[in-house]
């Protein structure tokens, strides 16, 4: 393979990976912008919603991909309900504490799901696997591209609603001034479950984009995804979702590069450097608005 | 109250020292022994949490620091030659080196920045360590590591575990007078407002790099002290569950104050224990994470503060009995 489609191969592969993390930052960006809080036990809700696409298909056999909507619609009610019980008592008591909650959310959802699922590795084959499309001098698998445009619909989807709907814009209104929201009588605390429970959704549709690509996953698969999230929220600005998609594909290409170009060891630490050059020129993210 | 909390204190520390002291004279079974081994070593893992904490810097990849100590150590003391009792200190040095580095990349951060940064740090130390560092550090496989005490000392275990005792109470009396000192109350000033600490002339990028030294630096031996009377030493050492552990055993325990790590321990490990006797496995954890988010939520100030608590809760029951059965009920 000449240079030319080497490089292709790297940003096509980039850029599927970066699917992902875009959903996963997405999510998480989202419940920051609304609640400004960081949910550190994100990863594991990616996990579930990876868990129950692999479970409705083993049962069903029904195409992985029709699946999404089920596993994401789950994750809206899982949400709802972990902030209700969980985030809702101690909002506003510190960010430290919000944080240790996570961990303890952490703890509770990897092992309930090791105790439900077992701890093994599993993957499940695609009905799509093995079939490829012709893009250029590239043969590429037909799931990544199947990925790809879903990834965009979602987004698409989310602009709407966000834009289009009453509760989009009240979300919108809360996250840009809680008080201000408020005194013109949106219940925030209702705008906080759903967002919770959307971004969690999409933490499920990242989930189940993983598996259905054919990627290994066991209870603790959430962890590494997301420390990737929050890398790249930190790159594309804490709370904004144009910078989480920018740097979700600068994260996927970036990581592809270097597997390539380094070797693979660098795959998953390439993030962490990439972290650090940031933070240390601009702390508050490429994109990201000043404090709070 | 504060005659209440001198009597405890008082009478509170010389009993537990001499309970500490007197354990393996009460009991034979070194299985005992060894366990409150490794739980004085989490005490001084989750004390060098709690002093950064202390500061205000939440962190979630401390289990770096842990392994950072305790790979130091096992290859200084490999390549040296030097007793395991001396590399623990060199070793916890290279640990506290590399927080000072961490801490220079997180000191202007906000809370979240610096828990993702430390976490995903954990993650990155262990990646190295399986791969660049393999040569160094054996790779998946781990290496031996050489013990405190030689096996063939009469009564080693025993010894270990007063030495390790040792540490521990030097450990505590440390952080009580970093607590109380200057520094202490420049890491308070600095948790509470930064601004008016600024303001005060505490220079908080100075204070904060001090305290992730300090607590690196005893993270680095709690790593080292545990790997050594293990006796072999593995990348999971860096597991994220590692990183949570301190976290959880000072919340329980009480945050920011110098007996919560310590109460945090004990309870945690008597439980953590009492079900691993029950046969449990992933339970345990979820039981772990139930606790956590209860004491978050119920016990913010963790198990130091449920004595205060209860008595202000019978004192309320007391003066004002509950409406409607006053009458019945005199002076209840």
């Amino acid at each position: 393979m000449d240079e030319f489609s080497v490089i292709l191969q790297i940003i096509f592969w980039g850029l599927y990976a970066g699917c992902i993390y875009i959903l996963l930052a997405t999510g998480l960006n989202l419940i920051f912008g609304v609640m400004k809080v960081v949910n550190f036990a994100h990863g594991e809700f990616l996990m579930i919603g990876a868990y129950i696409t692999a479970t409705v298909f083993f049962l069903t056999g029904a195409n992985p991909y029709l699946i999404i909507v089920l596993s994401m619609l789950a994750l809206i009610g899982i949400g709802a309900v972990v902030e209700r019980l969980c985030f809702r008592p101690i909002l506003g008591t510190g960010k430290l504490n919000e944080i240790f909650l996570s961990i303890g959310l952490i703890y509770i959802i990897q092992n309930g799901a090791a105790m439900i699922w077992g701890d093994a590795w599993q993957s499940i084959k695609s009905p799509y696997s093995g079939i490829t499309v012709p893009i250029g001098p590239l043969a590429v698998p037909l799931d990544y591209v199947i990925i790809m445009v879903m990834t965009a619909v979602i987004l698409c989807g989310l602009y709407v609603f966000l834009k289009k709907t009453t509760i989009g814009m009240q979300m919108q209104a809360t996250s840009q001034n809680r008080k201000g929201a408020m005194l013109v009588g949106i219940d925030v605390e209702r705008i906080d479950v759903i967002s919770f429970g959307l971004g969690c959704a999409l933490a499920a549709a990242a989930g189940t984009l993983w598996v259905v690509s054919g990627q290994v996953f066991n209870p603790y698969m959430g962890s590494i995804p997301a420390i990737k999230a929050f890398a790249i929220i930190i790159l594309g600005g804490l709370g904004s979702i144009p910078g989480a998609i920018i740097g979700g594909l600068l994260m996927g290409l970036a990581e592809n590069g270097a597997a390539y170009f380094l070797g693979g060891i660098w795959k998953d630490a390439i993030s962490f450097v990439i972290l650090i050059i940031v933070l240390v020129i601009r702390p508050t993210g490429l994109f990201g608005e000043k404090g709070e | 109250m504060v005659s209440v909390q001198d009597k405890r204190i008082q009478y509170g520390i010389p009993a537990i020292l001499a309970l500490a002291l007197a354990v393996p004279v009460l009991t034979d079974s070194m299985f005992i022994v060894n366990l409150l081994v490794l739980m004085l070593i989490s005490i001084i893992f989750a004390s060098a949490w709690n002093l950064l904490a202390y500061s205000g810097q939440g962190s979630l990849g401390h289990a770096a620091f842990l392994g950072i100590g305790a790979y130091a150590s096992t290859v200084i003391a490999a390549k040296s030659g030097l007793s395991p009792l001396l590399t623990i200190f060199l070793g916890a040095a290279v640990a506290a080196f590399i927080g000072i580095l961490i801490g220079l990349t997180c000191v202007r951060l906000k809370e979240w920045f610096l828990a993702m940064v430390t976490f995903g740090f954990a993650i990155i130390v262990q990646t190295l360590t399986v791969s660049v560092l393999a040569p160094l550090s054996g790779g998946w496989d781990g290496i031996p590591s050489p013990r405190l005490f030689s096996a063939s000392l009469p009564g080693y275990q025993l010894i270990e575990y007063y030495f390790i005792l040792f540490i521990t109470l030097a450990t505590l009396g440390a952080i009580w007078y970093i607590m109380k000192s200057r520094i202490g109350l420049a890491f308070l000033a600095i948790r509470e407002n930064e601004l008016e600490a600024r303001a005060a002339g505490i220079d908080p990028v100075r204070y904060r790099l001090l305290a992730f030294a300090l607590s690196a630096y005893l993270a680095g031996v709690a790593g080292a002290l545990q790997i050594h009377h293990i006796g072999y030493l593995t990348p999971e050492l860096f597991g994220t569950e590692n990183s949570f552990w301190p976290v959880t055993f000072v919340i329980l325990g009480g945050l920011g104050t110098l007996a919560g790590p310590v109460v945090g321990t004990v309870v945690l490990t008597v439980i953590w224990e009492g079900l691993k006797a029950t046969g449990m496995t992933f339970g345990r954890y979820v039981i772990v994470g139930v606790i956590l988010i209860l004491a978050i939520i119920f016990l913010p100030q963790g198990l130091v503060s449920l004595p205060e608590k209860i008595r202000e809760w019978l004192k309320r029951r007391q003066k004002e009995p509950v409406p409607g059965t006053a009458g019945k009920q005199p002076g209840s």
